[in-house]
């Protein structure tokens, strides 16, 4: 064995080699922004999205429009006179990524308030140590009514506040459109095979079965994450015969099951289908001319609606920033980095108990509309359009048209969240 | 209702033979080579991303993608064998696995690299993307070109392993590399030229699925999953029973969909577990 290095000599070494790389690392890290901060420290935003894999989409326009956000802002002098930086990371659809991102923002990178976060499972997991990290969390996408209504209003967290409208929009708006389709009595739906689907099928059904006693529900089918052969599922579904298919597929999913869907004449054999997340930008660019008109979509903005100035001006900033026009995730993350200011002004401070009672009850003007953050739920109240898909030679992508807009007060749920729908 | 339980047969056997085309070259790699390649999902990935590429970035149509992807993704995989695997042969397998494990690794973020994070969907080939009525109801034509391609590459190796001199000698060298190289057989070449159609079938299948799926990162793994327990079930070296494997697990799918939802994602699992008991080596494999 002479001559050569013992294995704890090698393990000691290697460790005190690791070591030395991390440390240079953090302070490099740590001493880089300071080296030319001017005279206050800057403003840190955490945030974080899917970046990769079949929901990548959803991450990247998110990113898009936070970094939108942060670059107006630090334009305009940035907030109450401090530089804001932002940084992005995957949370990869895992719960404990997601977690240690926020530990890595909070506890290595020093950051003010999170931001973000695109999947239900991994937004649960997050709310659940923002009160031990101590920092404000201001969701951007991840849309579990769970999270509202007992994370915060029932379990009191304060910590948790969300700028998207949760499954509301995709359960319940969906049946006040739904219910007026009288030649549609046979529902069913094709949807994923977790929390999502299962709670907007059930909402969607009592909402519509209260309008209408005479519908009946023929056929489900849940497909396993990360689907990619839709063709059991479609087959079983169709083989009951239904008039109308209702489903939350979303991203990649989306794309590969109404494509497939197309092909075993879904389309021609029912009266109605609706796609709760069908207009999100990257479904309506993966289809493209695939995506078949008539077909109700939503998503939780829409850069058409509402028609005001604010809006306008937001889809062509955005447009000239990243050459295409903003999906929901991009105004959601724009908006929570916008809604972060709003409270940090509103408070004069960063701290996040200052935060925290300035958000309860804050309006604010945003491109989606004026967002109510309630007081109880810390839940943002706004409209968003459903709409059908149409094929406008003004865009490179289908849009929707058509639009139908319920009133906040009739779909949303609202505290103490004992009716399922209106007040 | 004998209709719709024949449609969802049908539609079981479509997925079958997705199953079957990247499961054949799973378990010839290992028939033959006794190389457990992890990395394959990643082969069936980078064989759906560059006939995606052969169709985006170089304007080819659909044959000529799938050809490209195929010889693309087998000439690739002759470079690993060369090059990675060669030299681990003597080693204990752990090493095996842990080369081509740090492989999905290593293709998962280079294919984020070149085609970026997003996945992307491509057009559908002319001609194939329509729809034709089989029992009673639309059937697309292209899943009823995936059953054909799956029948035809079965056909394609039956001949060439039962009937060609080439494939004799990799027969021979499966069952016994030491006589077959003191018969004269150049074995090393031959080890390389498997894992190369290996490689290739990997790249073909991925490259079937692109008109009617989505091409992603990572979209291999999930995939080699359900193609580990296909050749499981087969036995492991088998192609006789990675097809049968293949034809039960599509088949399972379809109608555990139909029957048994709540359960339909373990039910290939406890078929393996089964058949595991009952014939530790698989349908087809030899026991010893």
């Amino acid at each position: 064995m002479a001559g050569r290095i013992s294995r704890r000599r090698f393990i000691k070494k290697g460790l005190a080699a690791a070591g030395g790389v991390v440390a240079l690392g953090t302070a490099i890290d740590r001493l880089g922004p300071a080296l030319y901060a001017q005279t206050k420290p800057p403003i840190r935003i955490g945030a974080q999205g899917i970046l990769s894999g079949p929901y990548g989409g959803y991450g990247e326009f998110g990113r898009q429009g936070g970094l939108l956000a942060v670059e107006e802002i630090n334009h305009n002098g940035g907030i109450l006179g401090r530089e804001v930086e932002i940084r992005f990371r995957d949370e990869e659809l895992k719960p404990p990524i997601t977690v240690s991102n926020l530990r890595y923002f909070v506890q290595d990178w020093g950051a003010d308030v999170a931001i973000g976060i695109d999947a239900s499972n991994d937004v649960l997991a997050a709310a659940e140590v923002m009160p031990q990290l101590d920092r404000v969390l201001i969701v951007h996408h991840a849309a579990t009514e769970k999270l509202n209504e007992i994370d915060v209003y029932q379990k009191h967290n304060q910590y948790v506040f969300r700028v998207c409208v949760p499954v509301y929009q995709d359960g319940i708006a969906s049946a006040l459109i739904a219910k007026d389709f009288h030649h549609v009595k046979r529902w069913a739906t094709i949807s994923p095979d977790y929390e999502y689907g299962y709670t907007c099928w059930k909402f969607f059904r009592q909402v519509l079965s209260h309008f209408r006693p005479d519908v009946q529900y023929v056929g489900e089918a849940w497909c396993k994450f990360n689907t990619a052969d839709f063709a059991p599922y479609i087959s079983k579904v169709m083989a009951q015969k239904p008039e109308g298919i209702f489903s939350t597929q979303w991203g990649g999913e989306a794309v590969a099951f109404v494509r497939q869907a197309k092909r075993f004449g879904v389309f021609q054999n029912i009266g109605a289908m609706m796609i709760g997340m069908g207009a999100a930008m990257d479904v309506l660019e993966g289809l493209g001319a695939e995506y078949p008109d008539g077909v109700w979509a939503s998503c939780r903005y829409w850069f058409r609606y509402p028609e005001t100035e604010r809006n306008k001006a937001f889809v062509e900033r955005y447009h000239k920033r990243w050459g295409h026009y903003p999906s929901y995730p991009s105004e959601m993350m724009y908006s929570c980095v916008n809604t972060a200011k709003a409270a940090m002004e509103k408070a004069h401070s960063t701290k996040t108990a200052d935060l925290i009672a300035a958000l309860q009850g804050m309006e604010l003007d945003t491109p989606a509309g004026k967002r109510l953050f309630r007081a109880e739920d810390h839940q943002a109240v706004y409209p968003v359009p459903w709409g059908q898909i149409t094929h406008d030679p003004a865009y490179p992508m289908p849009i929707i048209a058509n639009l139908k807009v319920s009133p906040t007060t009739e779909y949303y749920r609202w505290p103490p969240f004992t009716k399922l729908f209106g007040v | 209702m004998v209709q719709n339980l024949l449609f969802q047969g049908l539609v079981g056997l479509t997925g079958a033979m997705y199953l079957w085309l990247i499961a054949a070259g799973l378990t010839l790699i290992f028939g033959v080579l006794r190389v457990l390649n992890f990395a394959h999902g990643s082969l069936y990935m980078l064989g759906a991303y560059f006939a995606l590429s052969a169709s985006l970035w170089m304007h080819q149509g659909f044959w000529p993608a799938l050809a490209v992807a195929a010889v693309g993704v087998g000439v690739l995989g002759v470079l690993l064998e060369v090059v990675f695997v060669r030299p681990i042969y003597r080693l204990a397998i752990a090493y095996q696995l842990l080369l081509t494990f740090a492989f999905v690794l290593i293709f998962n973020d280079a294919v984020k690299m070149v085609w970026g994070p997003l996945y992307q969907a491509p057009p559908m080939p002319a001609g194939l993307g329509g729809s034709v009525v089989v029992l009673g109801r639309p059937y697309p034509v292209y899943n009823l070109f995936i059953l054909l391609a799956g029948v035809v590459v079965a056909a394609a190796l039956w001949l060439v392993f039962d009937l060609t001199p080439w494939g004799r000698a990799v027969r021979a060298a499966a069952s016994d590399r030491e006589m077959a190289a003191a018969l004269g057989v150049n074995v090393p070449r031959l080890f390389s030229q498997v894992f190369g159609v290996g490689a290739g079938l990997a790249g073909l299948g991925g490259a079937l699925t692109v008109p009617m799926q989505t091409v992603s990162p990572g979209m291999g793994e999930n995939v080699v999953v359900d193609a580990f327990v296909v050749v499981v079930i087969g036995g492991l070296g088998n192609l006789w029973g990675a097809f049968v494997g293949a034809l039960l697990v599509g088949l399972l799918q379809a109608y555990g969909t139909l029957f048994v939802p709540v359960f339909d994602l373990a039910l290939a699992f406890i078929v393996m577990a089964a058949v595991l008991i009952w014939r530790p080596a698989g349908l087809f494999g030899r026991s010893g």
